[in-house]
């Protein structure tokens, strides 16, 4: 079954993490207006591509100049005569038309573009069909990309607080590490100005004060912070309420809920399997 | 006579009053009325204050379950339903994506300050195209330890497993 609904309800963003965190095969397929575009998964990772549907690896990589229309023929043919379902991807290393590096860099600055102008979609229709794999002839990447990274560009252009909001509703709140950020935070390139906030997240300052302390504006705190959150790196969480002041009470604590004796608990449980 | 409360959350539309009639002994007492805002769009008659019903358990024991009111404007009686609690049961629906941020809204609303015991009741997954309760962890971003489970919430039997598995979360956390 599809998974449907529109990036203004559900942020492309998110819908990221969930492909990653979720290992996703499958394509999601993006609408506005007269736009498309179209995402290709594979265990979580981001293999291809295109807002501009259609356009082939072929006829793209011609086009940048990187292979000749006779190489491009060349391959077609040993495709053609291919019984082993290649790529054409896989063709073109295979018969050395282009080193896998040079491959790579060329597809993933493709993908790359094509999902960055995505995050400026305030609205769009999307659809991920799970198991949808591409077609052999479209430029699926060698190395397949993870997403972390996207997320965190496509954060860079974030502009309002609408979405960021969502995620941040106060400066007062408090940014912590998830339990194991070093392993996941490995794979992600920060910027300067990210590395700084980074560096002052240690569970107890508010994002207000991470501001004061980083010179930079608290919107620009809260972009990077709704970065790291949706990249999985941090949580934010409510300031703890200021406890009561009393001999046996030093510092906040949640609300302790009442203590229930198990055989009320047993007694309600069996009612209801009874009914 | 002994009184225990359930209480049951979720965005306007999440299946809460049809959650609780499936299971109540009592015909729901339910203040409907028609809307006068945006929720006419999702449907005619929404909750304006909020759903009861009852289960006795023994002659000295009732459980009542009561259902939050949807809308935003009705969230200072979450405040009030939500004292005494025993525990709590966040239905989404599946189908609708535009309501998951309400959801956690809700779930940040009743878990930040106490220590809630709570599931999340993945409402409506008789229906083409509904997330999985896998997914809709993802898209709530819930941890691995709170219980994410399908539901419709239109058939006991479905009901009545959403609530033993918030009873064995209340369990664990009980005393002897």
């Amino acid at each position: 079954m599809a998974l449907v609904g529109n990036i203004r309800d559900f942020g492309l963003s998110d819908f990221l993490y969930l492909v990653d965190r979720g290992y996703k095969t499958g394509c999601l397929h993006l609408s506005r207006g007269d736009e498309q575009a179209i995402l290709f998964f594979e265990k979580g990772k981001l293999i291809y591509a295109a807002r501009r549907e259609g356009e082939q690896l072929g006829e793209m990589l011609i086009r940048q100049g990187k292979l000749t229309p006779e190489q491009l023929e060349q391959a077609r043919q040993v495709q053609n005569g291919n019984t082993n379902g290649m790529t054409l991807t896989q063709i073109i290393l295979s018969e050395n038309m282009m080193s896998q590096e040079d491959l790579q860099q060329t597809l993933q600055t493709h993908t790359e573009e094509s999902v960055y102008g995505l995050f400026g979609w305030p609205d769009g229709e999307f659809r991920f069909e799970q198991g949808q794999k591409p077609d052999l002839n479209e430029p699926v990447m060698p190395i397949p990309l993870p997403v972390e990274n996207l997320i965190m560009e496509g954060v860079r252009r974030i502009d309002e607080w609408g979405r960021i909001k969502d995620r941040i509703p106060s400066t007062d709140m408090i940014v912590r590490f998830l339990d194991q950020p070093g392993a996941k935070a490995k794979g992600v390139k920060l910027s300067p100005e990210e590395w700084r906030v980074f560096a002052r997240i240690n569970g107890k300052d508010t994002l207000a004060d991470i501001a004061q302390k980083t010179n930079l504006s608290e919107f620009d705190v809260c972009r990077i912070v709704y970065g790291f959150v949706t990249a999985g790196l941090v949580d934010v969480v409510k300031k703890p309420r200021p406890a009561p002041l009393t001999s046996s009470s030093r510092g906040a604590q949640p609300m302790e809920m009442p203590r229930i004796k198990k055989s009320l608990v047993s007694r309600i449980i069996n009612r209801i399997r009874g009914m | 006579m002994q009184t225990v409360k359930m209480v049951i959350s979720g965005a306007v539309n999440a299946g809460k009053t049809e959650f609780i009639r499936s299971i109540s002994e009592i015909e729901v007492v339910s203040t409907e009325r028609r809307a006068s805002d945006d929720t006419k769009l999702i449907k005619k008659e929404t909750t304006v204050a909020m759903d009861f019903g009852r289960i006795a358990v023994a002659d000295d024991l009732v459980l009542h379950l009561f259902g939050t009111p949807g809308q935003k404007r009705f969230d200072f009686m979450w405040e009030i339903l939500s004292e005494g609690m025993l525990g709590l049961v966040v239905l989404v629906d599946s189908t609708r994506p535009e309501t998951f941020r309400e959801t956690n809204r809700i779930i940040e609303f009743f878990t930040s300050y106490r220590d809630t015991a709570y599931v999340i009741a993945a409402n409506k997954q008789d229906r083409p195209n509904a997330w999985s309760p896998d997914e809709l962890r993802l898209a709530l971003r819930q941890p691995p330890h709170v219980k994410v489970l399908p539901c419709v919430a239109s058939e006991r039997e479905s009901v009545k497993n959403i609530l033993l598995e918030l009873l064995y979360v209340i369990m664990q956390r009980s005393e002897d």
